[in-house]
Order: C-alpha cells, then structure tokens, then sequence
C-alpha cells in the first residue's frame, strides 16, 4: 500500500512551492506520498495546510503509521501565510508501534527538500522585484554591489542544492546530506529575508514563509546525534 | 578592554534583578503587546519611562548603590540594555519613555522644547517615537520625502507625507518625525508631533518578532506644526537635520548593539538553565557562543564609549551592531540545536528568541549600511588605524 512519488511528483511540488506558496506545496507533497496521513516529524511535530489537519485520519510519524485517535494531540498554533494558512500540532506517537515504511519516509523527505528550495528560490525572486522598485541616488538597490553579491551568494546555494538533488531518487541520499542541503537553504533564506528589509519582518508575508520554511526543517528532520 | 567600575557593576546587577520581571512577562507580552499597560509599575518600565532625561530637568531616578543613573551616556544605556533584552526584549522595547526620541531631544532642542518634551514625559509614563523611515525610502533616509510647508502669514506649518516601521507609533502620545522644508539635505528638519492631531494617523503593523515595538504605518495629512516644535529652531540648517539624526543614531547604536546582545546571551543562558547534562562537543559549542558574547560585549563597550567621548564618533558602533546583530541571530540558531527535532515547536521561549533576533538586522540600519559607513571611517581616517579605540576614555587593560 506504499505510494511512492515519481521524479515528477517533486517537480510539481517543487513548482507549486515557487508559485502558490507552502500550503499548495505541502499537499502537492502530502497527497503524493501520504495520502489520506497526517505527516509528523520525528519528535511528532506537524506542519500542515488546515485541510490535511482536518481531514486525516490517520498519523504518520517519521515512518510509522497508526490511527489519529491512538494518541494525544495538541494544536501548538496557526500561521498565516500568503497562498493558505498552516497549523501546527504535535502528535505523541508511541514508541514501538509498527508499521514502519522507509519508502514513504524516503519520498517525504526527499520531497521537502525540494519543497523548500522552491520557497527560497521564490523568496530570491520577491527579493529582486522588491530591490528593483526601490532606488538610492540615482539607481535602484538591486544594482548596490553588496546587494548583487547577497542575491549571487543566494542564487549560488541553491544551484548547489538543485546540483545534489538532481536525477536523485528517494532514499539515495542519506539523512547528513539532506540535513546538510537543508542548512543549506536556511543559511540562503537567512541573507535574502534581509534585502526585504522590514517588509520581510511582517507577519503574513514572504518572511513568514521563510520562518515556516525554517521551521520545516526542524520538524521533519532527524537531528545528528 | 573596558573595565566596568564599581558604580557600572551595581547598576548592571540591579537591572539584572529587574530583567527578572521581563522574562517572567515576555510570552504574554508576545501575544498581547498591549499587556504592557499593566506593568507601568515595574521598576524596570518605571526606570525607562524616564531614561536619558538629564537631572536639571527634574528627573530623579530611584538610587542605585548610593548613585543615581540618568541613562544620558550610552555605556550606561549598552549596560541597561543588554540586561533587559536579555531578560525579554519585548517587554523593552514596550515599555513607554522617552527614547529615541528623547536623545535627540537632548541633542537638538532648545530650552523650552526641552522643559516642554522632559516636562512631559516626568508627569506620567508616555510612549513616544522617532518617525524616520518611509515606505519608499528605508536605508537612504536622506532622501525622504515627507514635507513641511513653512508657515505664512495666515497658516501654521504643515507636515504631509507617510512614515513606516515607527516603533510604538500607534500608540504614542508624542513624538518626532523628519521631513523637508526643502530639497537636499539641508531642507530636512525634525518636529514634534502629538498624537492625537488632525491628519495624522498611526496604525501598528503585525510582525514576525519584537511585537512590543509595535511598530506603525503612519500617514500625515496637513498636520498643522507651530513654530515651537521645529526641534532645533535655535541652531544652523546645518545642524538641524540629517547632522542631528546621524549623532542620534550614532548616539543609539551602541544601545542596539547591547539588544541584540542580549538576545545572544538570553539563548546561550537558556542551553545552560534547560538543558541539565551536556556532551563533552556540546560544551565546546556552548564555550564557544560565550566567547563570541564576550568578544562582542568588549566591543560594544568600547564603542559606546567612543561615542560618549564624541558622538561624532560611530564608526566602532556600527561594527558591534554588525557583529551583535549577526551573533543574535547565530546563538539563537545555535540554541535551537540543543533540543532536538521540532525544537522551536516544543520550547516557544526559543521560538521568540528567534523571531526577535531577526528584527535586529533592520533597526537603525542594516547591516550593509553599517558596513558601508564602518568602510567610510576607515578610509576617510575617521578611524583611526593605529588605535581605533583611542577616543574611549575608559580603556583600561
Ligand atoms: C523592529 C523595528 C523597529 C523599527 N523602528 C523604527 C523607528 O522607530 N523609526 C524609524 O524611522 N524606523 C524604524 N524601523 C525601520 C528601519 O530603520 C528600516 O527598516 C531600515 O532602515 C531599513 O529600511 P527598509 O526596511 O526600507 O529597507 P531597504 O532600505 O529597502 O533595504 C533593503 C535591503 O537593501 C539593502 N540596501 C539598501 N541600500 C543599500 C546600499 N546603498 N548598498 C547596499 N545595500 C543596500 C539593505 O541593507 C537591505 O538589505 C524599524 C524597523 C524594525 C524592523
């Protein structure tokens, strides 16, 4: 009963990530590889568009499967996010419960990491448009050279990111690069946020979509020991 | 490096005390920034209501080991601020008083202004605010273009034109907005302005962290200003406008440092309260986040000093705010590592850290304005080479 996604599937969702925001992308990649679940990390966090949290029936956390109303739940918080809101919950998941299924965690993880280069490529984007509006003497602040520099920095992390990723199939990188593509993105979503100066600092906008992004990480990742 | 004496040290240890309120506060806070209001009784909030008014003015603030602290140097400030931003930053930078605005009062007001603005901010806690950014005009605040008409013979002065990212606009019951009587850079005054006043407006925005800075979208429509509250009125063109914001915000840098100082040391010391045992790689993370603390407060000291000494002198602050801005965001990172998967989900005083840090990059400037302005000492000398600290008086070892 295992869904695999195809090579596809992450473009899709990588695309819906850079054009309809992280709600789209989160059930392009929950409808792919979870169906009917609702995706929970490692510690039994979630993040999730309003309608998986609703409408699952059933928990999966980091590979293991079992029914929703096996376990205590909590809401942590919703956030508002241009292109649909995402909740935040916590699943307490009993260790031992069977079920386990390294294809679909594979796909899952393998897929947010395309899910969130798609934000941060978008977010490099919103950056350009925003720098390009705006002048300083007799130039837009786009063309500022620490401005260019940041934006090529950015731009240079996320080819090494798509580099990695791509012709790769779920379950060929190991969980330390993935992480490390995750730092990654972080790092390049960090310096972008600021060439939104405090525009980017507003709830409900392209900086709070780079703070779920972040939070994605932490959530669904595997910490190194 | 700057060695703290005796009367710094009992002022640092008795705003730590204070800070003990703040963090207790700090989450609530968060989600209610207008919690604030029942707190005007902290000593802490009671202190800033009245900080950096000078004591020929009347301030009288509660004594401290024997002395009293007018928070009108901006190593005192460094020192008052770190503790509190480290105790909570939202609850600082909630609490009413005279600020921003108020350094530049003391720096360019004249004799009435000054009795009218400290006069005020003595009868009970106000909050105040410094209108500087636009929504069109961020980091190149010499070209804003909010106007004031000069007064004719049958009208006042009018201010007209829009402010954005104002700290505790919304709420304030007065403050000063920059705007132009003409073009360049000459043409640009400071006035002050009270809320509630015809045609202006302020409504506070909502932001990711630092939500009890509530800070405001504000729009001017023919706000009528009388000639008593053009800031300055006594001094050159020259002195009036961007020279006047320049010394301010060399005069506020170090203070920011200090902020996002503390936030630093708020994530290093909750590691340290939270998490009971540590690996032996864990430890030498955590010494490391010290050192960088450290190494950062020494220079924030010094350049709060340097400032004192000359507030021309704000070349060595826009180095500490780079740095303590940068470190804000690496230690509150750093910190989350020490918790495992979904950290910041499960330990919402880590989230805050987190969220507010990210807001120390943008006030009083970014982090490339501070780089282009720290290049610009060093290349035109105003930096001394040989001995950039040379101006701190208090350098010691
Ligand atoms: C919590 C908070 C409180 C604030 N409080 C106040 C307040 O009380 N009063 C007030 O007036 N303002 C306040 N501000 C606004 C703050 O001062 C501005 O956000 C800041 O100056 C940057 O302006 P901006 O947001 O328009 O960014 P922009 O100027 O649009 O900058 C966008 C990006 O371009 C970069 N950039 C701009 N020009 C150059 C250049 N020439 N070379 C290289 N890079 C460049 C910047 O570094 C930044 O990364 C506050 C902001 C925040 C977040």
């Amino acid at each position: 009963m295992t869904t695999i996604a195809r090579t596809d599937q992450w473009s899709r969702c990588h695309r819906a990530a850079r054009t309809e925001g992280v709600a789209a992308a989160l059930t392009e990649l929950a409808t792919a590889v979870l169906p009917g679940l609702l995706p929970c990390g490692p510690a039994g966090h979630a993040i999730v568009p309003t309608a998986i949290a609703a409408g699952a029936a059933r928990v999966w956390a980091d590979g293991v499967t079992v029914d929703r109303g096996s376990a205590a739940e909590k809401a942590l918080g919703v956030i508002e996010l241009p292109g649909g809101d995402v909740e935040l919950l916590r699943h307490q998941v009993r260790p031992g419960a069977n079920g386990f299924s390294p294809a679909e965690r594979a796909g899952w993880t393998l897929g947010l990491v395309w899910l969130r280069l798609g934000l941060s490529e978008e977010l490099r984007e919103t950056a350009m448009r925003y720098l390009n509006g705006r002048r300083t003497g007799n130039s837009t602040l786009l063309q500022q050279q620490m401005v260019k520099s940041t934006v090529a920095d950015g731009l240079i992390e996320h080819l090494e990111v798509r580099a990695v990723l791509t012709g790769i199939g779920p379950g060929e990188l190991p969980d330390t690069v993935l992480n490390h593509l995750h730092t990654q993105l972080t790092y390049a979503d960090r310096a972008l946020v600021k060439l939104l100066g405090a525009s980017g600092y507003l709830a409900g906008g392209p900086g709070q979509v780079a703070r779920v992004s972040e939070l994605l990480a932490e959530a669904y990742c595997r910490p190194e020991v | 490096m700057i060695q703290l004496d005796d009367r710094l040290l009992a002022l640092r240890a008795q705003v730590r005390e204070w800070g003990a309120d703040f963090r207790a506060l700090g989450l609530a806070l968060d989600r209610d920034p207008e919690l604030i209001r029942e707190h005007f009784d902290l000593p802490a909030v009671r202190y800033l209501s009245t900080m950096g008014i000078p004591p020929e003015y009347g301030n009288v603030p509660i004594p401290i080991a024997g002395n009293r602290f007018y928070g009108t140097l901006a190593l005192e400030r460094a020192i008052i601020m770190e503790e509190l931003s480290c105790a909570d930053v939202g609850m600082l930078v909630a609490s009413p008083g005279p600020l921003l605005a108020g350094v530049l009062i003391d720096l360019l007001a004249d004799e009435q202004q000054k009795d009218w603005f400290y006069g005020r901010m003595l009868e009970s806690p106000l909050w105040t605010f410094f209108a500087l950014t636009e929504p069109d005009r961020g980091s190149d605040a010499g070209a804003l273009s909010t106007t004031v008409v000069p007064a004719t013979a049958d009208r006042p002065a009018l201010l007209s034109g829009a402010k954005r990212y104002v700290g505790n606009a919304a709420r304030a019951q007065l403050g000063v907005v920059f705007a132009r009587t003409s073009p360049g850079p000459l043409g640009i005054n400071a006035v002050l302005v009270e809320n509630p006043s015809t045609g202006f407006h302020a409504e506070a925005l909502e932001t990711i962290g630092l939500r009890g800075a509530r800070i405001s979208a504000i729009t001017m429509d023919e706000v009528e200003i009388p000639p008593e509250r053009f800031l300055g009125r006594h001094l050159s063109p020259s002195r009036r406008g961007m020279w006047a914001f320049v010394q301010t915000f060399n005069l506020l840098r170090p203070g920011v440092a200090a902020i996002a100082l503390g936030i630093a040391r708020a994530a290093h010391e909750y590691v340290i309260t939270h998490r009971t045992s540590l690996r032996r790689d864990e430890c030498d993370r955590l010494d490391l986040l010290a050192r960088r603390i450290d190494g950062a407060r020494r220079l924030v000291h010094l350049a709060a000093a340097a400032v004192d000494a000359r507030t021309g002198d704000g070349y060595l602050a826009s180095a500490a705010k780079v740095r303590a801005a940068q470190l804000a965001h690496d230690a509150t990172q750093e910190a989350c590592t020490f918790f495992g998967a979904g950290a910041r989900l499960e330990h919402p005083v880590l989230d805050k850290l987190v969220r507010d840090a990210r807001g120390m990059e943008f006030i009083e400037g970014t982090s490339n304005m501070q780089k282009l302005n720290l290049f610009q000492g060093l290349f035109t000398g105003k930096l001394d080479r040989e001995d950039p600290f040379r101006t701190a008086p208090l350098a010691a070892v």
